[in-house]
């Protein structure tokens, strides 16, 4: 089947992700542009410290950091350089901003890469067991804890794990240490609690989404279809059943991706010392160090873009009759 | 606030719920889920608390370094006091008392009534911000359905910008920049939690747009305003209804995570609040941290209950 | 005996839901012979779906359970026998073909895949092997360029293709039995004649005892050779097909050929039989037909009636006859 429309559908789904990010990159930049903050403001208490003259002083550094100009001048300045690559320089780091980001996506990353496979291997698992016994003990268990996953706070669950495991048991450490090497069991295992943070309220939604959708379809009459045939349960649910079932799924779990993990990480990473973009995000805000704050914002608005396109474009091949137009 | 309100889309659309026989029914349908109605109870037992709890309870400002850390009843812990006649530390064991049934935090403070002072401001935050989400939304999404044309264009794409923000930078962004007064949090959360309760309103303000009673309405010379007040919008309550119910607690968690990071307001003791102090104080009073999260999930947790049975109960699809 | 390929006795398929014990089926007895066509004919709800579901124990259960009586096949009850034993029945001795192609087909498999997946299941073929098998198929039920319509996913099929499709899936591994639910009632005239024919030709090519289900009698006139009428759950009459037409016995039967759209009479309307089907939940006592019954007596309402032989190939349950 040819799938010729959909070169066109993915350029126009780009040239909308590029407009909706320049919008974003405005509010931001606007927003923390009129804020009645200024970057010379963290040096204030030195500057009245040596003695030196504040308003002289502040004028200097605002100038270093061009946050002197009209904002417009500033705005265009701004926009200039991201396009040649150039995405700032971060006052309180000292460093280019997009160091800066290579240096700490990587933490990100794996917490969240972890914590949605754990949550949708998990979630899903359990989701479609649910859906195949509803009404059952089982199913009211699953689908009460599934409520009490999306209610707990993922931030208080953070320090109950750390009160446990950590302060009681001893156990985990209580913050993340950054000397472990990326790809070693000692980093897995410090990752246990952060990845089980973030990943109990995407694992109980997924487990919600995941049963609603079975539930969706196990009463089709294709279900019958495959049964009459004589597969046996095991392929007719994981065949026939799930392959429908995961249309809805992928796109609710993306859409998820998007407000979730980015609140829920954010949180995570503050809370046990990681150092990923979500804190470096956290700290450039208390720092005023708004080239920082408006990169990672702009990086948090193309994920978000990009996978919304990608799934897009994935349920065009797992759903036969779609067509964008 | 929105993620999870999405699969609601395709499915409430009854006839206004105006008559006491509809509400009777849907309460009939409601009564029959036993988790809402121990959320409903839980709800209601809060608020209550909220309204009358403090004519009760100890100052919840009050200091008191005598009676620091205290465990809540039934508990002991050891303490290291320090002794100012043999200047050292020496370790006592503390158990809990009747005067502090929850306990104190590091300032001698009471664990109950800062709890119930706190369960005010959080349902009020949750109440309030919540009301200009929806408000908003409401009057958005009607509206982008009813106008259709460039109008709906502006605010559909205004809509996307928004819903692809991630939304917790926003809320920590503006917090930060405008400083971290309650006003400040609830409208940040008010003003950016509408782009869901737009989107569903749009799309169930545009199948209802087209139903024979608006058009009827419409032929009989009804104005728009008349036609989006008292058709559209009654239709469309129960949908609200639910909509409100499920957003609440996303309410309450963004302000107590604002508050965790220690963009709360400092001078109201919301649960946030006080769980990020406990924070701080995992090693000597575990319980500081560990009660107001309780208080934050149940609360979440019977928003929920009761959202999901009202849903079902809205829901002309679901057979309960 | 030897000449009866499936025997339903006195089957009972019950569903438990909230507001009571649907008795769907409630005491259905026929055989089918090797090689005929039997039609089970009744209005919507009169239970004969459920019969053919509970033959391969298709119904959903819970709610759905065989509560009584026997399926025998090849030694085997059907209604007893273990899941396993069953599944190696499922569309290799016994298919079934269901009425609406459109949601019988899993939208989103290609058809090739979805007939070469039961293939391999019964057949010890390798794929391509299944494949052309598939093929040769889909050419038999008339379908043009069958090898391209292998990759197609069912929504780029018309509802006929559809139909065909299914009942090439159906004949996929050589079945004895071929059970088809109302296989003309989803789709068009012209559509429902081409389907006719292949069941025609299907009769004529391969030996086939065929089960099938449909409310309308000129279907059935065309190609059953013996009928079984249903009513609440019971078969109310069983007699060869000539027979049901110009000699019904029991009341509901003769009010069903009276609803046929006559063509030699210019009826300006479609009769049909007054009154409504009876809720499952709460059958009328006595005979379930009384409500809605020309003839009904006294006894009618207090006593189920009894099942009359009233010639070696024709029975009836009706206190007319007693
Ligand atoms: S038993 Fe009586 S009610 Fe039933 S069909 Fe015969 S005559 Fe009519």
């Amino acid at each position: 089947m040819g799938k010729s429309w959909l070169r066109g559908y993915i350029t126009k789904r780009l040239i909308y992700a590029v407009i909706i990010a320049w919008g974003i990159l405005t509010v931001t930049f606007i927003l923390v542009r009129v804020g009645p903050t200024s970057p010379a403001d963290r040096y204030l208490a030195n500057i009245a410290a040596g003695g030196h003259d504040v308003t002289q002083a502040v004028a200097a550094i605002e100038a270093r950091y061009g946050v002197d100009k009209p904002i417009l001048v500033q705005y265009a300045d701004y926009m200039g350089n991201l396009f040649q690559g150039n995405w700032g320089w971060s006052f309180s780091t000292s460093m280019p901003v997009t160091e800066l980001i290579k240096t700490h996506w990587i933490y990100s990353f794996q917490l969240i890469l972890l914590s949605s496979l754990f949550a949708a291997f998990l979630g899903i698992l359990i989701g479609i067991y649910s859906a195949v016994k509803q009404y059952t003990k089982a199913d009211y268990t699953f689908t009460f804890f599934s409520f009490v996953g999306i209610s707990i706070p993922n931030f208080w669950l953070g320090i109950m794990l750390i009160l446990i495991f950590s302060v009681k048991l001893g156990l985990f450490k209580t913050y993340y240490d950054t000397t472990l090497p990326l790809f070693s069991i000692d980093n897995l295992k410090a990752l246990v609690l952060p990845v089980i943070t973030l990943g109990t309220g995407m694992l109980a939604g997924y487990v919600r989404y995941t049963r609603s959708a079975m539930l969706d379809n196990l009463r089709k009459a294709f279900v019958t279809t495959a049964r009459a045939k004589g597969l046996p349960e095991r392929t007719v649910i994981g065949k026939h059943v799930f392959r429908n079932a995961l249309l809805p799924l992928i796109t609710i779990i993306m859409f998820d991706l998007g407000s979730i993990v980015f609140g829920g990480a954010y949180l995570t990473e503050i809370i046990f010392g990681i150092p990923g973009l979500g804190q470096v995000s956290f700290n450039a805000i208390f720092a005023n160090d708004y080239p920082v704050v408006i990169a990672v914002t702009l990086i948090g608005t193309f994920i978000v873009l990009l996978v919304n396109l990608i799934t897009d474009i994935t349920y065009t091949y797992l759903d036969p009759r779609i067509r964008y137009d | 606030m929105t993620e999870r309100l999405r699969d609601i889309v395709r499915r409430i659309s009854r006839p206004p719920s105006n008559s006491t026989r509809l509400i009777n029914y849907y309460w009939q349908r409601t009564r029959r889920n036993k988790l809402a109605i121990f959320g409903l109870t839980f709800i209601i037992f809060l608020v209550l608390l909220a309204v009358v709890g403090p004519f009760f309870t100890l100052d919840p400002t009050l200091v008191d370094f005598e009676n620091k850390n205290l465990p809540p009843v039934g508990f002991t812990i050891e303490q290291s006091v320090y002794n100012t006649e043999t200047d050292d530390f020496i370790t006592t064991k503390v158990s809990g008392t009747w005067n502090h049934p929850l306990g104190t935090d590091s300032k001698g403070r009471d664990m109950l009534a800062m709890l119930i002072s706190g369960a005010r401001v959080s349902m009020l935050v949750g109440l309030i911000a919540t009301g200009i989400a929806i408000i908003l939304g409401t009057i958005i999404g009607v509206l982008s359905a009813y106008l259709g044309g460039w109008v709906d264009n502006v605010l559909m794409r205004l809509t996307d910008i928004m819903m692809t923000f991630p939304f917790f930078i926003l809320l920590v962004l503006i917090v930060f920049i405008f400083g971290p007064s309650l006003v400040i949090i609830v409208l940040a959360i008010g003003l950016t939690g509408w782009t869901g309760t737009a989107r569903l309103l749009r799309s169930e303000a545009l199948s209802l747009r087209t139903r024979e009673f608006i058009t009827a309405a419409k032929a009989m010379g009804a104005s728009d305003n008349r036609v989006i007040f008292r058709h559209l919008i009654p239709n469309v309550i129960s949908l609200i209804i639910v909509i409100a119910t499920l957003a609440i607690p996303g309410v309450i968690l963004a302000e107590a995570a604002l508050s965790f990071i220690g963009l709360g307001d400092p001078t109201v003791p919301s649960w946030g609040i006080i769980l990020e102090a406990g924070q701080n104080s995992l090693r000597t009073a575990w319980w500081v941290a560990v009660e107001p999260g309780i208080m934050i999930f149940l609360t979440v947790l019977a928003f929920n209950f009761l959202g999901d049975g009202l849903r079902d109960a809205f829901d002309p699809k679901s057979n309960i | 005996m030897d000449n009866v390929s499936l025997k339903v006795s006195n089957l009972r398929t019950h569903f438990l839901t909230r507001r009571g014990i649907v008795k769907a089926v409630d005491g259905v007895d026929f055989e089918l012979r090797r090689g005929e066509c039997l039609c089970l004919v009744g209005e919507s709800g009169c239970g004969k779906t459920v019969t053919a579901l509970s033959i391969l124990r298709l119904f959903d259960s819970p709610p759905g359970k065989i509560v009584g009586g026997q399926i025998s096949y090849d030694g085997l009850d059907l209604a007893k026998c273990s899941l396993r034993q069953l599944r190696q029945i499922r569309g290799k001795d016994i298919a079934i073909v269901f009425q609406e192609a459109q949601s019988a087909l899993n939208p989103v498999l290609t058809i090739g895949d979805q007939i070469i997946e039961q293939i391999k299941l019964h057949l010890p073929l390798d794929y391509s092997m299944a494949r052309d098998r598939t093929i040769s198929l889909l050419s038999e039920m008339g379908i043009p360029s069958a090898k391209r319509v292998l990759s197609y996913y069912p929504h780029q099929l018309s509802g006929g293709m559809k139909q065909r499709v299914l009942i090439a899936m159906s004949l996929s591994c050589d079945p004895q039995i071929l059970i088809a639910d109302e296989p003309t009632t989803a789709v068009d005239v012209t559509i429902k004649a081409q389907i006719l024919d292949i069941f025609h030709e299907l009769k004529a090519s391969r030996q086939l005892s065929t089960i099938f289900i449909t409310h309308d009698l000129a279907v059935v006139a065309e190609i059953g050779d013996r009928a079984v009428i249903m009513y609440g759950g019971k078969d109310v009459e069983t007699a060869p097909v000539s027979e049901i037409i110009n000699n019904p016995k029991h009341p509901y039967t003769s009010g069903l050929i009276e609803c046929l759209p006559d063509v030699s009479k210019t009826a300006d309307r479609l009769a049909s039989i007054p009154g409504t089907t009876p809720n499952p939940i709460e059958m009328p006592k006595g005979c379930a037909f009384h409500p809605r019954c020309p003839k009904a007596m006294k006894i009618c309402k207090q006593q189920e009636p009894p099942e009359i032989i009233t010639s070696k190939e024709h029975k009836v349950s009706c206190h007319l006859y007693t």
